[in-house]
């Protein structure tokens, strides 16, 4: 009830939904909104700390006239395993069914602290393979693994 | 006599070899030790940049001795201390200079793990990686492999123990990596739990079936070895120093502990020693670690003859 007083429902867009409670900043770095921003018709809201039945408490990121792509949709659902991506057109919801990458490209910074990835000013990104049987992301670069429910701590900041 | 695949080739890491490359690798280096006039001045039209932002001895010294041998012309960089590093440029910007210098080849050692990967892809140049942080020395693996193709006659079936420093130390993955392209290679593990082998090894070895062990325990670790790999155990890995005191004596290789193992087990360490290996082992048959240093020479005057084309 309390999430439907806080906002109404969108006629196109992109819901992300069951975001672990304060970490839709996360998400939306993880997202790059900063390049979504320049777009006229957009609009955003995003929801903390409501009322969950699963999840005792949760975050709702709604995208308004925005359709994430899938590969951003992937990377969120990779760090947030419990995370739903409703695609919304003309008020109806399709549910997405992530898959998982194989490789994530920037967004993610190295844990290894010695990595050349984490060299001030060099002009380098970062690249991770997945190893979804390990449950954990490896640095192209230095070799060093990332386990998936670490990710959150290392997503890039702005 | 540039081997087919490996003209301005990046050596970056082992895992990138396959077994026929390494074998060709080897091949070359015999030939080099055999005919050593046939590579001789093969290379005089050839620059190859040296630049080591680390210390270093039998790496920087047996690829100082490799070009020399084949007649290169050298471009040395061997002291962080009286380079832009330390004024902050970047690798990046480095690389680019030394590219300018209408180089062939750069052979790079630095302390950040991945700089040489990142290297390759700031130059259109062969980069070959002399030691990056704590994570690959593949040159050496190389070298490693070839001293126990000569000592053993085969590497395959090798059943090799790893001793020291595992966690940190460069040596220990990047021929964990090249072992587990050879046939039925068992691997023991042995260190003090703060210094083993990363997961990332042990996943790498997982995915290609190879047959390890870790144990924290060294002479019970001897029995059946063919060859024991020691490396040193430094004392400031350790949060506590007296974690360090107590387990250090655990982890020295004499010939009280060789005794537990074959007649014909060898040793190998990437040297420098400090205490970790007696010098007592020095003038027993399974002292390999000497001629493996002496095989830095022919391995890398084989590599740089098969990147340039010599």
């Amino acid at each position: 009830m309390e999430n439907q007083l806080l906002v109404r429902k969108i006629e196109n867009g992109t819901v992300i939904d069951h975001v672990p409670a304060w970490h839709s900043e996360m998400v939306l770095r993880l997202l790059d909104v900063e390049k979504i921003r320049v777009m006229a018709d957009f609009s955003m809201v995003s929801l903390n700390n409501v009322p969950s039945r699963k999840h005792g408490r949760k975050d709702v990121i709604k995208l308004n006239n925005y359709h994430l792509d899938e590969g951003n949709a992937d990377l969120v659902c990779l760090v947030y395993p419990a995370v739903t991506i409703n695609y919304i057109e003309d008020w109806e919801p399709r549910k997405y069914r992530p898959k998982i990458p194989e490789l994530v490209v920037g967004r993610i910074r190295c844990p290894e602290v010695n990595c050349i990835t984490n060299s001030p000013r060099e002009p380098i990104g970062t690249r991770f393979r997945v190893l979804p049987g390990f449950k954990a992301l490896q640095c192209e670069y230095c070799d060093s693994l990332l386990d998936f429910e670490k990710m959150p701590e290392y997503v890039k900041g702005k | 006599m540039a081997g087919q695949g490996f003209l301005n080739r990046d050596i970056l890491s082992t895992k990138d070899f396959s077994r026929a490359e390494l074998d060709l690798i080897f091949n070359t280096a015999k030939d080099v030790e055999e005919n050593p006039g046939r590579y001789r001045n093969t290379l005089t039209d050839k620059r190859v940049a040296l630049l080591f932002l680390e210390p270093s001895t039998r790496t920087y010294g047996s690829f100082e001795a490799s070009a020399v041998n084949l007649g290169c012309k050298i471009l040395s960089n061997r002291n962080p201390a009286v380079t832009s590093i330390t004024k902050g440029e970047t690798l990046h910007d480095t690389i680019k200079m030394i590219e300018s210098y209408d180089t062939d080849c750069i052979i790079l050692r630095d302390r950040r793990m991945g700089s040489s990967r990142f290297a390759a892809e700031v130059t259109d140049l062969p980069v070959i990686n002399g030691g990056s942080g704590s994570r690959e020395h593949p040159t050496q693996a190389m070298l490693d492999l070839y001293t126990i193709l000569k000592e053993r006659g085969e590497i395959d079936r090798v059943s090799m123990g790893f001793v020291g420093d595992l966690r940190y130390g460069r040596t220990c993955s990047s021929l964990s990596y090249a072992l587990a392209g050879f046939d039925d290679v068992e691997i023991s593990f042995i260190a003090p739990p703060i210094l083993q082998v990363r997961r990332e090894v042990e996943i790498y070895l997982e995915q290609r079936g190879v047959s390890y062990t870790k144990s924290t325990e060294l002479r019970g670790a001897i029995p059946g070895l063919d060859v024991l790999y020691v490396t040193r155990i430094q004392k400031e890995r350790f949060p506590d120093p007296t974690d360090y005191e107590r387990i250090k004596g655990s982890y020295v290789v004499d010939n009280s502990v060789l005794a537990l193992g074959e007649e014909g087990l060898g040793v190998m360490h990437p040297l420098p020693r400090v205490d970790e290996l007696s010098p007592e082992v020095d003038s027993t048959g399974h002292a390999w670690y000497f001629s493996q240093a002496a095989n830095g020479v022919p391995v890398r005057t084989a590599l740089l003859s098969l990147v340039l084309g010599g």
